[in-house]
């Protein structure tokens, strides 16, 4: 996809300091439990407190994160809200599913019900916002957030100007002991600043939600231009090589930095390793240590790419001492996974 | 504006039958699907009524031409039942000989299995066990199984947006189309009955313990149904080019917002009426050349009321004949807008209107009644509506080819 697409203004909650806050100078944040939660900011302000006392996490993190996304840029009205989430509000589906069993049937509060229909943050954005316009949301495991990028670079090419992008995911107990019956995170207990060393099978959890203003124009204070994205489903190691090759071939260009979601899970280590060797001399940094894994954990990715292309540097104190940084932040190219059936590029640029 | 994108193919199962000639005859003979649940574990089982296919998971299975039900949801079933049909429909094309994607809707994916494995996976107790369940809690699953077994790469995802869900997956297919992304999509939406989802509406009280009224004074509201129902759009260059059959063409579209209430519309129907107004002003149409209306009709007292000024508010004296064909199919939620699509495609192909059932007594806050009788009459362009919670409205216009 080839369509001009601006990032105007970005926020994200996550396991990270992210939520206005200065992230050149912020401490890493890191975990022994193999689950990176987000940091909560105050929500009084951003959400309504009648509101806020029923909203599960991720409903709080989504609606908060747009909601100040929005202010950032002046409060326009966008042409349309678009989001991924993997799982939507898992803490209402969890007790809608418990109260069903426990109250057999009867007397369940629609609250639960109703929040864990997996439009609700969408729902309660375009409430907040009293936005009637294309309003739409996408459920589809590791590609829905790449989902929703689609669709929202679909609406700027027929001509919309302006379009809220975003993607949250809860991590919660349950569903922790739930993807640990597959064997989904890593037997042993690992610090979290030290993932990619330890290559064995699982990951560690994480969550957060980030949201983009997008828009068709570049403007003065634009984060970057997503100048391509290219989304796989079950590649072959040729596939997944030319998704690339024609990727860069068509914008000319070759990466500063290879910013990718690799995660230490040596099933699927592979595809990070293939990327890698097809782009040699281009530096490669993950952001799987700072966010954990979950569906929809390639927007905090694209979230922060951005925000090093704006900036011209990285938050290196998030990183290992000798990660081996570019000189220039112009191009950066993001690669991420899900579990082997899932891949999605995106391609980042810094603003001519 | 880009290319035209036609129908070329559809596929359904509800209560109404397995394929689509049995739906058209069921609508022909006036039969409602709607009757008590079999298959869902629920204290509601024989109070609330649904509309359910009447095969075990296993018969879908073999219909689906699957050696056994391993892995597969009956959300997965029912889709791939309904998608083998479309693509038979459509003449049966090489999905790797054009740019094919696959989009998928659902309300709850695999919710109809999660409930049922839901306290022994949280038990840390029982780690290792029902390893292949893990990932039935989500709405991608049964879309990536489709997908896999009818060989479909190119483009894959699943849309979510409540009860306007298959419509908003037709939508964006059209777009892709339109686009160039894509040559083909096939897109429409998969739900199988779960308790979740009985007892999701029976706690908001707007669940009919008789067959649903819609746009009747004396509604009570919906009755819930299953299924899936897909249609494969094509852009006009394929249909050339490979001489493909076209049954209608979806020339309309538009998705609004109510930002109004999180399950309840706005009184006047006003992001229906916005995205009837929309679609149909794409679709070029003017207002006199739409003959029937498969209204979103849940029979709840909210829907059918903000719906009904909506019609009223864009068609002022001259709505066209309008029914709800809930009464025939229950509530399919995120199925419902291809359901409902390709009732509209049936309307176009057979020149019928169909009934709208159980209607006796006119809604004193409307003018205007729905079509009660099954009648032939000269239909060139029918709007399709789906309404859902979150306030997501969606319109589709689909006329004759």
């Amino acid at each position: 996809m080839n369509f001009p697409c601006y990032i105007q203004h970005q926020c994200a909650i996550s396991p990270q300091h992210t939520f206005k806050a200065d992230i050149f100078s912020a401490p890493l944040v890191t975990t022994d439990d193999n689950m990176l939660q987000v940091l909560p900011p105050d929500y009084a302000g951003l959400i309504p407190p009648n509101a806020l006392r029923r909203m599960s996490k991720v409903l709080k993190m989504g609606l908060a994160t747009a909601v100040q996304c929005l202010a950032d840029a002046g409060h326009p009205q966008p042409d349309a809200i678009i989001t991924g989430t993997g799982k939507g509000s898992l803490q209402d589906m969890e007790k809608f599913i418990k109260d069903i069993v426990t109250y057999q049937e009867t007397a369940l509060n629609p609250t639960q019900f109703i929040q864990s229909t997996f439009n609700a943050v969408n729902g309660l954005i375009a409430l907040q916002q009293q936005n009637t316009r294309y309003n739409n949301t996408f459920v589809h495991r590791g590609l829905s957030f790449e989902s929703a990028l689609l669709d929202a670079m679909l609406q700027l090419a027929e001509g919309k100007q302006l379009v809220l992008l975003g993607g949250f995911d809860e991590v919660t107990a349950d569903q922790f002991q739930i993807k640990s019956h597959s064997g989904w995170w890593k037997k042993e207990k690992i610090h979290s600043a030290d993932l990619l060393q330890h290559v064995s099978p699982g990951t560690i959890a994480g969550e957060g939600a980030a949201f983009f203003l997008l828009g068709d124009q570049p403007a003065a204070n634009s984060y970057a231009k997503i100048a391509g994205i290219r989304l796989l489903n079950r590649p072959g190691a040729a596939k997944l090589e030319g998704a690339l090759q024609t990727l860069l071939a068509t914008h000319q260009v070759q990466p500063d930095l290879l910013l990718s979601g690799r995660n230490g899970d040596s099933n699927y280590q592979h595809f990070y390793e293939q990327i890698s060797a097809a782009l040699p001399g281009v530096p490669e940094v993950s952001f799987k240590p700072l966010s954990g894994e979950y569906e929809t954990a390639h927007a905090f990715g694209m979230w922060l790419g951005a925000e090093m292309i704006k900036a011209g540097k990285a938050p290196q104190q998030w990183f290992p001492a000798d990660t081996p940084w570019p000189s220039k932040l112009e191009n950066v190219l993001l690669y991420n996974q899900y579990y082997g059936e899932q891949h999605a590029f995106i391609l980042l640029q810094k603003m001519a | 504006m880009g290319q035209r994108v036609l129908i070329t193919g559809v596929g359904i199962i509800t209560a109404m039958g397995d394929d689509v000639q049995q739906h058209l005859e069921r609508l022909l003979n006036v039969r409602s699907g709607l009757g008590f649940t079999d298959y869902v574990n629920t204290v509601h089982q024989h109070v609330l009524p649904v509309a359910e296919v009447k095969h075990t998971d296993a018969a879908l299975a073999t219909m689906a031409g699957l050696p056994g039900t391993d892995g597969y949801t009956r959300t997965t079933l029912l889709g791939l039942v309904a998608m083998q049909e479309a693509l038979r429909s459509a003449g049966s094309p090489d999905v790797q000989n054009a740019r094919t994607g696959f989009i998928n809707a659902t309300t709850v994916g695999g919710m109809v299995e999660t409930e049922r494995v839901y306290f022994d996976l949280t038990d840390p107790a029982r780690e290792g066990e029902y390893v292949a369940s893990a990932d039935l809690l989500d709405c991608g699953d049964c879309t990536q199984h489709i997908a896999a077994a009818v060989h479909i790469d190119e483009f894959v995802t699943t849309i979510s947006t409540a009860c306007s869900s298959a419509a908003n997956a037709l939508m964006l297919g059209a777009r892709m189309i339109k686009q160039g992304l894509l040559d083909r999509a096939i897109c429409g939406g998969t739900e199988a009955l779960t308790r979740f989802t009985i007892n999701g509406f029976n706690s908001l009280k707007n669940m009919d313990r008789q067959p649903c009224r819609p746009f009747d004074q004396q509604r009570n509201g919906l009755n819930l149904g299953e299924g899936a129902a897909y249609l494969v759009l094509e852009s006009e260059a394929l249909v050339q080019q490979r001489q493909a059959h076209v049954l209608a063409e979806l020339t309309g579209y538009a998705n609004t917002n109510e930002a109004f209430h999180a399950t309840a519309p706005s009184p006047e129907g006003d992001g229906a009426f916005a995205a009837m107004r929309d679609a149909l002003q794409m679709s070029g149409r003017s207002l006199d050349q739409v003959q029937y209306i498969n209204v979103h009709g849940t029979a709840t007292l909210t829907n059918d009321a903000a719906e009904g000024k909506a019609l009223q508010r864009l068609f002022g004296q001259a709505v066209p004949p309008f029914s709800s064909t809930k009464p025939f199919t229950g509530h399919t939620l995120a199925a419902a807008g291809a359901v409902e699509a390709i009732f509209s495609v049936l309307a176009i192909r057979q020149q019928v209107l169909f009934p709208n059932l159980n209607f006796s007594e006119k809604m004193e806050e409307l003018d205007i009644v729905p079509n009660t009788e099954l009648r032939t009459a000269p239909v060139e362009n029918v709007i399709s509506n789906s309404f859902g919670f979150g306030g997501n409205n969606a319109s589709l216009v689909i006329s004759k080819f």
